[in-house]
C-alpha cells in the first residue's frame, strides 16, 4: 500500500536536513474553541514536497492531555496506546526502565515533569535560514494568546559544523529507511512503514493498534477509512507517536574522563589514545566512519557509511567495534539472537527500530569541536545537548525497548556491568550499576571502569503526531 | 553436583481469608528484595522462590474454584533436604504464611514434622520443568561469579596485553592458584549424581520406545486426529478482552527492579476430551524436550529463561506456568513471538481463550497484538519473589562456568584464544544438540499459511 504522503506530516518521513534552523514550542491550551480555531489556521507541512522549494515548515503534535483539552472524547483517548496515555513520566516503572532517575528524574525536569505545567501541544518550526525561522517564530508567537494558548517553553536549536553533535562526532549518519519511501537505504536498514506510520502493516505484517472511530463519531467523514476495518474511520492513520527528550550532554566530563583514562605513564595526555577510547565508546570515529570499516584509525572516506553489519564485517567478537559501543547497542544490525549473522537476526531487529528526528541545542564549548580545545577551555557557561525526537508506532516495543533492553542493560549481549558508555543511566532500571566499558581485544580485553553519567534528561514528553485529516477532525471536536 | 528440582506447594485458603494472606505477603514493589518472613536467603540451595495467590474463580461450567496459595522454589536436589530446611529454618515464616490455609497444622501442633507432612502432602509435581542448564548449584553459580570478578580485577591491574595467549592463561591460572579463596576453581565441577543420570537415560530411551510402539496406531489415526484438530482450531473462540488497566499497572509496578523478572500465568483447559488428551501429550513431549533436546541453555533459540514450570491446578481444570527470566516482560514476550512461537503455541493452545492457532504450531503467539493483549488477562500477580543471584543473566552464568572450566585441562591455541575472549564478553553459548538445531532451523511462520 503506497503511503498517503499528502496526509502525512512532513517531519515524519523527512528530517528536513536542508532546513537547518529549528525551534520547538511547548504550548498549553487554555481555551478549547480558540485553540481549535487556531489549528484551522496553521499551514502544516505534509510529506508531499520538493525539498528545494521549501523554506519553512510547521508541524504539530499533542500530548494525551492536549487531546483531552481539545475535546476528544475520553473513550477515544482510551484507544491510544498505554505508554502515550500514561505519559513518559507517568509511572515509577516507566522511570525505571527509561533510566529517568536521580538527576534525570521527572521531579527535577525543566519541562514535562511532575513539577512543571503540563504541555499540551508541541509545535515544531523549521526554516532554511535564520531569517526564515525567526519570521515564522515571531508570526506564531504573536498569535498564541489570542488563540487561547500559553507558551510553556521555547526550545531553540543549533547546527554544529560538519553535522556534529556536542561530543564531537558526526550525527545522524544512521537513518532507518521506510519501505516504499526511502529507496537509497540498504535492505537490512529498510523497515515496514507501519513501524513508524500508523495505518500501515508493521514489521509483523499487522496494523498496530490505534484509535478507530465509529461513523457516527465522524459525521463529516473527515477521517480516512481504517484499512483493516472498512466500517470504521481511522484517527491514527498517517499519524505516529513522537518521543521527545531533552538530553543534556556533559561534554567536559566526557572528554575529561577519556583524557584521564588514557594518560601516559608519566601523566602526559595522549590525544590519539583519547580519541580512540571515545571512538570505541561511540562505535564510530569523530568523522562518522564506523569502526568496523576502519578499526585502527579514522578514515574520512567512510564518514557517511551506514551500509555495514557486525557479523557480516567479521566482527562477531567486538574486536573492531566493541559489543557495548553506543551504535552497536542502539542498532545491533545482525549481531543478536536468533542466529547472529543471519537474515533472521536482522529481521527480528527490525521490530525495534525508530526514526530519529533530533536537533542539537546549546553553543559548543569549542567551535573547533576538538577534544583538546574542549579540555583547554575554561568553565563554559550554559548547557548543551540534544533535543532527541523519534517516531515509532509502538513505544513499548520500539523506543522503550531500545532504552531498557539495549541502552541501559548492563547484561546486553553477554556483558556484565556495561551499560551504554555514552548515554547509559548507570544502572537504575536493572538494580545493578553499569559504568564499565569493556573493549574486546586479542589476546585479552581491556576495560575502563567508573564511567559517570554523561547525559541527563532535562525534560521529556510522549506526543501523538496526527495525520492532516486527523488534525482537521481534532479541530472539529464538539462542533 | 546435584541436579535441580522444582517444589510447588499449593494449599486452599480458608473462606474469607484471601486478603489476610495477601496482607502478610505484600507485593514485590513493596519489598524491593527485602522480605524476611520466609528467609529464603538463609537456605543455601534455593535459586529462586515465590509466593503466589490464585484468586477465587470459576471453571468453564461456572463451578467455583476456591482461592489458593502457592509456594514455589527452584532448588538443588535432594528435594527432601530442602523441605526439611524449610520446616526448620523457615518454620515460623511458614506458620505465618500458611496460617489461613486449609489442612495446615493447628497452632499447637506446628512442629517441623507436622509442617513437613503438610508440604509433602501439598506438593504438586510439575508436568514439565525447564532448567537452563542442569547441574549448576547455587553455590557454584555464586562462587563462579566471584571468581570472574577476581580474575577481571587481576587483569585490570596486570598489563598482559603484550603477552601470548598461552602466557596470559598461565598467568591467570597462577593467580587463581595463589588465592586460597579461589583455588577450588582449578578443579572442574563434578557432574550430576549417577542415579539422576541413569534416570535421565532411562527417560531418554523409554519414551522413543513407547513412541515406536504407538506409531502405527498414531499413523492410522492421524487423518482423523488432524481433522479433529482443525475442527477444534476453527471452533475455539479466542478471548479478545483486555485486562483492566489497573491490573496491568499493578503487574508492571513489580517489574524491572533487577536484571531478572518473573511471570506467573494460569488458565483453564479448553473443554472436551480431545483437547485434554492433546494437552497431556504435548506437556509430556515438552517435558521430554526440555530434558533431552533443549538442555544446553537455549529453549528453541530463547536463551533468557533460568527456570520454568508447567503445573496442573484444580485437577484437570487449570494449568499454570511460571518462569524466571532475564530482561523486561516486553523483551520476553518479543522473544516468545520471534523465536519460540511454534513450541509455545503447541503447549498453550490447549488453554481456553488462547489466540487462534492453525496446525497446532502456527498463528497463536505469532499474532503480536493478540498475544500481548491475551497474556495480561491470564497473568497472576506474584506476591513475593526471591532470586539468589539477581544480577546474573543466563549468559553470564554459562560464561562464568566456561571460565572456570578453562582453568584446568589442556587447550589448543585456538581454544585458548576463545577462552580469553570470555573475559571481554560472554555471548558465545554452547552449541545446541543436533535435534534442537534441526528444530530451530524450521521456519514455522512460513510453513503454514493461516487465515
Amino acid at each position: 500500500m503506497p503511503l498517503q504522503v499528502e496526509d502525512i506530516q512532513g517531519i515524519l518521513l523527512y528530517g528536513y536536513g536542508q532546513l537547518r534552523h529549528a525551534c520547538f514550542l511547548l504550548l498549553g491550551i487554555t481555551d478549547k474553541e480558540a485553540a481549535q480555531k487556531w489549528l484551522g489556521t496553521l499551514d502544516i507541512r505534509n510529506a508531499d514536497f520538493k525539498p528545494d522549494d521549501v523554506h519553512r515548515c510547521l508541524n504539530i503534535a499533542f500530548t494525551a492531555t492536549g487531546l483531552k483539552r481539545l475535546g476528544l472524547a475520553e473513550e477515544l483517548i482510551g484507544e491510544f496506546s498505554t505508554e502515550f496515555r500514561e505519559g513518559v513520566a507517568g509511572t515509577e516503572h516507566r522511570q525505571r526502565i527509561l533510566g529517568d532517575t536521580g538527576e534525570s528524574s521527572p521531579d527535577r525536569w525543566r519541562w514535562g515533569g511532575s513539577r512543571n505545567p503540563e504541555p499540551h501541544v508541541l509545535l515544531m518550526l523549521y526554516g532554511r535560514d535564520e531569517a526564515a525561522l525567526s519570521v515564522l517564530l515571531s508570526e506564531q508567537r504573536l498569535r498564541l494568546t489570542s488563540f487561547g494558548l500559553q507558551l510553556i517553553e521555547q526550545l531553540d536549536t543549533t547546527w554544529l559544523p560538519e553535522d556534529k553533535e556536542h561530543f564531537g562526532f558526526r550525527n545522524g549518519v544512521s537513518q532507518t529507511g521506510i519501505e516504499g519511501v526511502h529507496t537509497r537505504t540498504s535492505p537490512g536498514n529498510t523497515v515496514a512503514a507501519g513501524e513508524f506510520v500508523l495505518g500501515y502493516p508493521n514489521a509483523y505484517g499487522q496494523y498496530t493498534d490505534r484509535p478507530l472511530v465509529n461513523r457516527d463519531q465522524d459525521l463529516q467523514a473527515l477521517l480516512p477509512h481504517a484499512p483493516d476495518d472498512q466500517r470504521l474511520h481511522d484517527l491514527g492513520m498517517n499519524g505516529s507517536y513522537l518521543v521527545f527528550r531533552q538530553l543534556s550532554q556533559d561534554v567536559r566530563a566526557f572528554w575529561r574522563f577519556c583524557d584521564e583514562k588514557t594518560r601516559r605513564r608519566d601523566g602526559a595526555p595522549d590525544p590519539e589514545a583519547r580519541t580512540r577510547l571515545a571512538s570505541k565508546m561511540v562505535g564510530r570515529w569523530p568523522s562518522g566512519t564506523p569502526l568496523v570499516r576502519s578499526p585502527e584509525k579514522d578514515d574520512p572516506a567512510f564518514s557517511r557509511d551506514n551500509d555495514f553489519l557486525y557479523y557480516g564485517s567479521s566482527d562477531a567478537h567486538g574486536l573492531k567495534c566493541p559489543i557495548g559501543a553506543h551504535i552497536r547497542r542502539t542498532n545491533p544490525r545482525d549481531s543478536l539472537e536468533p542466529d547472529p549473522g543471519s537474515d533472521r537476526s536482522i529481521e527480528v531487529g527490525k521490530r525495534h527500530r525508530i526514526l530519529r528526528r533530533g536537533r542539537i541545542y546549546g553553543a559548543p564549548i569549542a567551535r573547533s569541536m576538538e577534544a583538546a580545545d574542549v579540555l583547554a577551555a575554561g568553565d563554559a557557561a550554559g548547557e548543551r545537548g540534544l533535543h532527541f525526537l523519534c517516531f515509532n508506532t509502538h513505544i513499548g516495543r520500539q523506543f522503550e525497548f531500545i532504552q531498557h533492553t539495549w541502552i541501559n542493560n548492563p547484561g546486553f549481549d553477554g556483558l556484565y556491568e556495561d551499560d551504554d558508555p555514552l548515554i547509559g543511566d548507570r544502572g537504575s532500571g536493572h538494580g545493578k550499576p553499569g559504568g564499565t566499558f569493556t573493549i574486546q581485544a586479542d589476546p585479552i580485553r581491556t576495560r575502563v571502569t567508573g564511567l559517570p553519567r554523561f547525559v541527563q534528561v532535562r525534560g521529556a514528553g510522549y506526543f501523538f503526531l496526527p495525520g492532516l485529516r486527523a488534525l482537521r477532525f481534532l479541530a472539529a471536536q464538539g462542533k | 553436583m546435584p541436579h535441580q528440582e522444582a517444589l510447588t506447594v499449593i494449599a486452599r485458603i480458608r473462606p474469607g481469608q484471601v486478603q489476610t494472606v495477601k496482607g502478610i505477603l505484600g507485593t514485590i514493589a513493596g519489598h524491593r528484595g527485602r522480605w524476611d518472613i520466609v528467609p529464603f536467603a538463609k537456605l543455601a540451595n534455593v535459586h529462586f522462590a515465590r509466593f503466589v495467590v490464585f484468586d477465587e474463580t470459576a471453571d468453564l461450567d461456572g463451578n467455583p474454584i476456591p482461592p489458593q496459595l502457592a509456594m514455589m522454589t527452584n532448588v538443588d536436589a535432594p528435594l527432601d533436604a530442602h523441605l526439611r530446611d524449610l520446616t526448620t529454618t523457615c518454620g515460623d515464616g511458614l506458620d505465618k504464611v500458611f496460617d489461613q490455609c486449609e489442612d495446615y497444622p493447628a497452632p499447637a501442633g506446628r512442629t517441623p514434622a507436622a509442617r513437613l507432612a503438610f508440604l509433602r502432602q501439598h506438593h504438586k509435581r510439575a508436568r514439565a520443568f525447564y532448567v537452563n542448564r542442569q547441574g549448576r548449584t547455587v553455590q557454584q553459580i555464586v562462587r563462579e561469579e566471584q571468581l570472574r570478578r577476581a580474575i577481571n580485577e587481576y587483569l585490570d591491574s596486570a598489563d598482559l596485553t603484550r603477552h601470548s595467549p598461552e602466557m596470559i592463561r598461565g598467568a591467570i591460572v597462577a593467580f587463581v592458584a595463589g588465592r586460597s579463596d579461589l583455588r577450588w576453581a582449578l578443579y572442574p565441577p563434578k557432574p550430576p549424581l549417577t542415579l539422576w543420570r541413569i534416570q535421565q537415560i532411562v527417560n531418554l530411551v523409554v519414551y522413543p520406545l513407547v513412541a515406536i510402539v504407538l506409531l502405527p496406531l498414531l499413523l492410522l489415526l492421524s487423518p482423523v486426529l488432524f481433522l479433529l484438530l482443525r475442527a477444534h482450531e476453527r471452533r475455539d473462540i479466542p478471548d479478545t478482552s483486555r485486562a483492566p488497566a489497573e491490573m496491568v499497572r499493578r503487574l508492571r509496578a513489580d517489574e524491572d527492579f533487577l536484571m531478572q523478572n518473573q511471570v506467573t500465568a494460569a488458565g483453564l483447559f479448553k473443554p472436551g476430551w480431545f483437547r485434554f488428551l492433546l494437552a497431556t501429550a504435548i506437556l509430556q513431549l515438552t517435558d521430554y524436550a526440555v530434558r533431552h533436546i533443549y538442555n544446553r541453555g537455549s529453549l528453541s533459540g530463547l536463551s533468557s529463561i533460568h527456570f520454568a514450570r508447567w503445573v496442573p491446578l484444580d485437577g484437570r481444570r487449570r494449568l499454570f506456568f511460571s518462569s524466571n527470566y532475564d530482561g523486561s516482560l516486553e523483551s520476553y514476550m518479543d522473544d516468545f513471538i520471534d523465536k519460540a512461537a511454534w513450541g509455545l503455541n503447541a503447549i498453550f493452545s490447549s488453554g481456553d481463550g488462547f489466540p487462534r492457532t492453525c496446525f497446532l504450531f502456527c498463528g497463536g503467539i505469532a499474532d503480536e497484538k493478540a498475544y500481548k493483549r491475551f497474556l495480561p488477562t491470564r497473568q497472576v500477580q506474584t506476591s513475593v519473589w526471591y532470586s539468589a543471584y539477581p544480577h546474573l543473566t543466563t549468559k553470564n552464568i554459562a560464561n562464568n562456568a566456561a571460565i572456570r572450566q578453562g582453568l584446568s585441562g589442556h587447550m589448543s591455541a585456538d581454544e585458548t584464544r576463545t577462552w580469553l575472549r570470555r573475559f571481554g564478553v560472554g555471548n558465545q553459548l554452547p552449541e545446541s544438540g543436533f535435534i534442537a538445531r534441526l528444530l530451530d532451523r524450521i521456519r514455522w511462520d512460513r510453513l503454514c499459511h493461516c487465515k
